[in-house]
C-alpha cells in the first residue's frame, strides 16, 4: 500500500508510475473582496493508483473543495490538477464530460439518485449517456456486486439509505472509473449500513485495485482506508498511514481544538 | 433519452400536466380562432374580420407566451435533476436534446388533445359571436382537414420555441449544482433578459407615441400591440421588481416570522416568483389595456358628440320623418346612416389598382347640417356638399372616389376633408344622392333646433312620429350603445383568451407549490406548524400576484396612454378612461384565485408527514 505523498515542488522521478490524481499547489478562493474565502490553500498531494485515501478535517476545512477540485467539478484558482498524469486544470466542458463518462466516478452523502428511475436504470444511466450498449447480464452483475440484484426494479424512495448508497456506488463503478471520489459516503447512514458500504469499498480496492479518494469525518470510516490526510484551514495539517479509529479521533480532536 | 424524458415527466406529474395543459389549450384556441376567421373571410362577413383577426393574434401571442414561460419555469424547476444527469456523464448537447425531445413529445400530445378540444372552443366562440350580434345566426364554421397539420405545427412549434431558450440555459447547468440543496440560484437577470426587456419596453413606448398621433382609427389594434410588447418587456424585467416587493412584504407583516419567511422565499425564488407573475401580468395588461382604450374612445366620442351637436331635440326614425311645418321648429337636419363601399382607383406605372373599403356614411342636407353642428371641415367646405360630392376624413381634397349607393355606383369628388374624429361618421354625403328606395329603410336621426321661446315638450308632442328625445338624452344613449359594443368587443377578444390566461395563472401557482414539498417539510421540522407554512405560502403568492398586477397595470397604462394623449389633444378635456370596476374586479379576482390555489396546493403539498420528505435523499 502506498501512502499519499506530499509532492511539494520537488520533481517526481521519471520511473515512478503517474499517480491516479495529483494536486500541485492547488488553491481555491470563493467570493471576492471582503467576503473572500480561501477554501483550499496551496495544497500539493498525490493519490497513488490502487490506494484508498481518507481526507479528514474539521467542518469547513476544505475537504469537499479538495475533492471537487480533484474531480474537475470545480476549477482551482491557482495550481494544477492532474489525472493519471494528464493536466485537467483548464479542461473544457467537453473534456470534463468525457472524464465523467469514463475515468472518474462520484458518490455523495446525499446519494443523488434520480428519483424517477429504478435502481437498474440509475445504474445504467452513465453507460447510456455515453452511448454504450448495456447488457442485462452486466447490470445484474454490477447490482449483485453491491448486493442488490433483487432490488433492480425498485425506485430510490423504496430503498433504505444504505441500499440507496450502494446503488449510487454501483452507478459510479459501472463505467469502471480510474478514480472513485466519495464525499462522506457514510455520512447519512446508520452504523450497520456504513460498515456494509465500507466493506464494499475495501473489496473494490483489494480485488480490483480501485483508487478511492474519500472525504469523511467519521474516524471509523477513515480507519478503513489505507491512509488518512488531515486538512485544516485549507492546508494539509497532518497525515497517517493505516491508523486505528482511536488514533484518527485523537488527531482530529487536536485539530479541532 | 426519450425514455428518460418520459420517466422524469411521469415522476413530476404536476409539471407534466401543467405544461401539457398550456399546449393543448393554446392549440385549441388558435385553431378555433383561425377556423372562425377563415369562415368569416370566405363567407364575406366583412365587419367581423377585423375583430376576428385581433382575436387570432391575441390567441397566438398568448399560446406562445404562456407555453414559453411555463416551459422555462419547468426547466428551471428541474435544475437539480439536470445537474445530476451532467454528473452522471451527460454532455451539454444531451441535456438540450433531452429537453427538446420532451418538447416535441408534449407538443404532439398537446395537439392530440388540443384538436378535438378546439372544436368545443370553436362552438363557444361562435356562440359568443352570434350572441353578441357580430355575425348572423346562420354563421357556420366549416371543418377543414388540413387544420390538423397546422395545429400540429403550432403545438410542436410553440412547445419547441418555448423550450429553446430554456434548454440553452439548462445545458449550462454545472454538475456541482446537483449537490447543493437549494440549487445555487443562478443569476436570474441574464444578458438576454436585459436585452429583450429593454428592447420590448422601448418598442412599447414607441408604439404608444405612434398611437397618440394615429388617433382613434387604429387605436384598438395599437393598444393591443402595446399591451403585448409591454408585457413581454416587463415580464423579462420582472426579476428586478421581485426583490423590491420582497422588501415591502416583511415590514407589512410587522416583522412577524411568517412575513420574514415569505420575504426570504420571494428573494430566494426570484425566478419562480417572476414566472408565476408572468401570466397574470399579461392578463391584466390585455384586459385593462383594451378596456381602458375602449373606455377612452367612448368617453372621447361622447364628449365630441356633445360639443358638436347644436340642437334641442333629436327624432330617431327609420327613413326620413316629416318634420316640415311643425310649429316651433327652427331647423331640422335629417341624417341617414348608410354603409357605403368606397372604391379608390389609382394608376401606378400604368397598372390600375382599385381598393374598396366599406365606410360608415351619413347622408345630410349640407345647409341644415351646418346649422345643427359645430363641426366644420378641416379643408374645403361642407357648403360644397352638393351634386356628386363627398366629405371624407381619409381621402385627399379634390380626389374622386366611386361610391356604391343602393344598386348604383357613382363617382364622387371630395369637396371637404373632415377633421379627425372619435364620434363622427367616416364620410358625409349629400342626401340627394340616396335613392328614395334606400332612404326609406335607412336608420335616421333628425336634429331639431327650436324657435326661441318654443316649448320643447309641445314640439316634441307635435313631432309625434318616431322617437323624440332631448339632444342630451340622445348623446347619452349613443354613448351607452357604444359601451355595449365595446363590452361585446372585449368579450369576443378576451373571453376565451382571458380564460386561458387565468388557467395559466392557476397552473403556475400549482406547479410552483408542487415542487416545494421538501422545502415545506424542512420548514415544518424547523418548528413551523402546517397552518403557518400554508399561510407563509399564501403571503408569498399574494406578493407575487401583486407584482403581476402592478406590472400588468403598468403595461395597461402604456396601452391607454397613446390614445389618451390623442383624446386629450383632440378634445381638450381629460378623458383618459380608467375602467375602475374592471380594475377592482381584476384585483379582487386575482387575490381570490391565486390565494385559493396557493392554499389548496400548499395544503396538498404539506399532507405527507414532513419526516418522510426530509429524511429521504431524494
Ligand atoms: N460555493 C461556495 N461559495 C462560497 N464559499 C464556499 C463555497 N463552498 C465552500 N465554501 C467555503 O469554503 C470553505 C470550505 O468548504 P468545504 O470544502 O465545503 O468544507 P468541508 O467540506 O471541509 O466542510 C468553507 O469556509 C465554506 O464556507
Ligand atoms: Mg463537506
Amino acid at each position: 500500500m502506498t501512502a499519499p505523498q506530499d509532492t511539494g515542488t520537488a520533481p517526481r522521478r521519471a520511473d515512478l508510475p503517474a499517480p491516479a490524481v495529483e494536486l500541485r499547489g492547488a488553491s481555491r478562493d470563493y467570493g471576492s473582496g471582503q467576503a473572500r474565502v480561501r477554501a483550499l490553500d496551496g495544497v500539493s498531494i498525490a493519490f497513488a493508483a490502487g490506494s484508498w485515501t481518507a481526507v479528514m478535517g474539521p467542518s469547513g476545512s476544505g475537504k469537499s473543495t479538495l475533492l471537487h477540485c480533484a474531480a474537475g467539478l470545480e476549477q482551482v484558482s491557482a495550481g494544477q490538477v492532474l489525472l493519471s498524469g494528464d493536466d485537467i486544470t483548464t479542461a473544457g466542458e467537453r473534456e470534463l464530460t468525457e472524464l465523467r463518462r469514463g475515468r472518474i466516478g462520484f458518490v455523495f452523502q446525499s446519494f443523488n439518485l434520480i428519483g424517477s428511475l429504478t435502481a437498474e436504470q440509475n445504474v445504467t444511466l452513465p453507460l447510456r449517456l455515453a452511448g454504450r450498449r448495456v447488457s442485462g447480464k452486466q447490470v445484474r452483475q454490477v447490482l449483485a456486486s453491491v448486493g442488490l440484484d433483487d432490488r433492480r426494479r425498485h425506485r430510490p424512495r423504496e430503498l433504505s439509505g444504505g441500499q440507496q448508497q450502494r446503488v449510487a456506488i454501483a452507478r459510479a463503478m459501472v463505467t469502471r472509473p480510474a478514480v472513485l471520489f466519495a464525499d462522506e459516503p457514510t455520512g447519512a447512514l446508520d452504523s450497520g449500513s456504513a460498515r456494509q458500504v465500507l466493506r464494499l469499498l475495501r473489496g473494490m480496492v483489494t480485488s480490483a485495485g480501485q483508487t478511492i479518494v474519500m472525504v469523511t469525518h467519521d474516524p471509523a470510516a477513515a480507519a478503513a482506508a489505507d491512509s488518512v490526510v488531515f486538512l485544516s484551514d485549507g492546508r494539509i495539517a497532518d497525515r497517517a498511514l493505516a491508523p486505528s479509529a482511536r488514533e484518527v479521533a485523537e488527531r482530529l480532536a487536536r485539530l479541532e481544538a | 433519452m426519450l425514455r428518460l424524458s418520459w420517466s422524469t415527466f411521469r415522476e413530476r406529474g404536476q409539471l407534466f400536466v401543467g405544461a401539457l395543459l398550456t399546449v393543448c389549450l393554446g392549440v385549441a384556441l388558435v385553431q378555433s380562432s383561425l377556423l372562425i376567421l377563415l369562415a368569416a373571410a370566405t363567407g364575406g362577413y366583412v365587419e367581423a374580420i377585423t375583430l376576428l383577426g385581433m382575436t387570432l393574434a391575441i390567441a397566438t401571442f398568448l399560446a406562445v407566451f404562456i407555453v414559453a414561460s411555463t416551459f422555462a419555469f419547468t426547466v428551471a424547476q428541474r435544475r437539480r435533476d439536470l445537474a445530476l444527469l451532467r454528473l452522471a456523464g451527460a454532455g451539454r448537447s444531451q441535456v438540450r436534446r433531452l429537453l427538446l425531445g420532451e418538447a416535441v413529445l408534449l407538443g404532439l400530445l398537446g395537439t392530440g388533445i388540443g384538436v378535438p378540444l378546439g372544436l368545443l372552443v370553436q362552438r363557444a366562440q361562435t356562440a359568443l359571436l352570434t350572441g353578441l350580434g357580430f355575425v348572423p345566426a346562420e354563421f357556420a364554421v366549416p371543418w377543414r382537414a388540413w387544420i390538423v397539420a397546422v395545429s400540429a405545427g403550432i403545438g410542436t412549434g410553440v412547445a419547441v420555441a418555448g423550450v429553446l431558450a430554456a434548454s440553452r440555459r439548462a445545458a449550462r447547468v454545472r454538475p456541482l449544482e446537483a449537490l447543493r440543496e437549494t440549487g445555487a440560484a443562478a443569476r436570474v437577470m441574464t444578458a438576454s433578459r436585459w436585452f429583450f426587456g429593454v428592447l420590448f419596453l422601448g418598442g412599447a413606448v414607441a408604439l404608444a407615441i405612434v398611437s397618440s398621433f394615429a388617433g382613434p382609427v387604429a387605436a384598438i389594434p395599437l393598444s393591443i400591440n402595446i399591451a403585448i410588447t409591454a408585457s413581454i418587456g416587463l415580464s423579462a424585467l420582472s426579476p428586478l421588481v421581485v426583490p423590491l416587493v420582497g422588501r415591502l412584504v416583511g415590514p407589512l407583516l410587522r416583522g412577524g416570522p411568517l412575513g420574514t419567511l415569505a420575504a426570504a422565499n420571494l428573494r430566494d425564488g426570484v425566478r419562480r416568483s417572476a414566472s408565476t407573475a408572468a401570466p397574470l401580468l399579461v392578463l391584466v395588461a390585455l384586459l385593462l389595456g383594451l378596456s381602458g382604450t375602449l373606455t377612452t374612445l367612448g368617453a372621447a366620442a361622447e364628449h365630441e358628440l356633445r360639443q358638436d351637436v347644436r340642437a334641442d331635440l333629436v327624432v330617431t326614425t327609420d327613413g326620413p320623418p316629416s318634420v316640415a311645418g311643425v310649429p316651433g321648429v327652427a331647423v331640422a337636419s335629417t341624417e341617414l346612416s348608410l354603409r357605403v363601399p368606397l372604391t379608390v382607383t389609382t394608376v401606378d406605372d400604368g397598372e390600375v389598382e382599385t381598393d374598396t373599403d366599406a365606410a360608415e356614411a351619413v347622408a345630410v342636407d349640407p345647409a341644415d347640417y351646418q346649422r345643427t353642428h359645430h363641426r366644420t371641415a378641416a379643408e374645403g367646405s361642407l357648403a360644397d356638399l352638393r351634386g356628386h360630392s363627398i366629405a371624407s376624413g381619409e381621402h385627399p381634397l379634390g380626389s374622386v372616389v366611386d361610391a356604391r349607393i343602393g344598386d348604383r355606383t357613382v363617382p364622387l369628388r371630395v369637396v371637404a376633408v373632415l377633421p379627425d374624429s372619435f364620434a363622427g361618421a367616416d364620410v358625409l354625403l349629400p342626401r340627394a344622392l340616396v335613392p328614395p328606395a334606400v332612404a326609406e329603410h335607412a336608420p335616421a336621426h333628425t336634429l331639431v333646433r327650436l324657435d326661441p321661446g318654443a316649448d320643447p315638450a309641445r314640439v316634441a308632442a307635435d313631432l309625434g312620429e318616431g322617437r323624440v328625445q332631448t339632444a342630451e338624452a340622445w348623446v347619452a344613449r349613443a354613448a351607452a350603445q357604444q359601451q355595449d359594443t365595446s363590452a361585446g368587443i372585449m368579450t369576443v377578444i378576451m373571453g376565451l383568451a382571458g380564460l386561458y390566461t387565468l388557467i395559466a395563472v392557476v397552473n403556475a401557482v400549482v406547479i410552483g407549490a408542487a415542487e416545494r414539498r421538501r422545502e415545506f417539510a424542512v420548514a415544518r421540522v424547523s418548528g413551523l406548524g402546517r397552518g403557518q407554512v400554508v399561510r407563509a405560502a399564501l403571503v408569498e403568492s399574494w406578493a407575487v400576484a401583486a407584482i403581476g398586477l402592478f406590472l400588468g397595470g403598468l403595461a395597461a397604462a402604456g396601452a391607454v396612454a397613446g390614445i389618451g394623449a390623442a383624446a386629450v389633444r383632440s378634445t381638450g378635456a381629460w378623458l383618459v378612461g380608467v375602467p375602475w370596476p374592471l380594475l377592482a374586479a381584476v384585483v379582487a379576482g386575482a387575490c381570490v384565485v391565486v390565494g385559493v390555489t396557493s392554499v389548496l396546493t400548499s395544503l396538498v403539498a404539506t399532507r405527507p408527514r414532513p419526516v418522510s420528505l426530509v429524511g429521504a435523499g431524494e
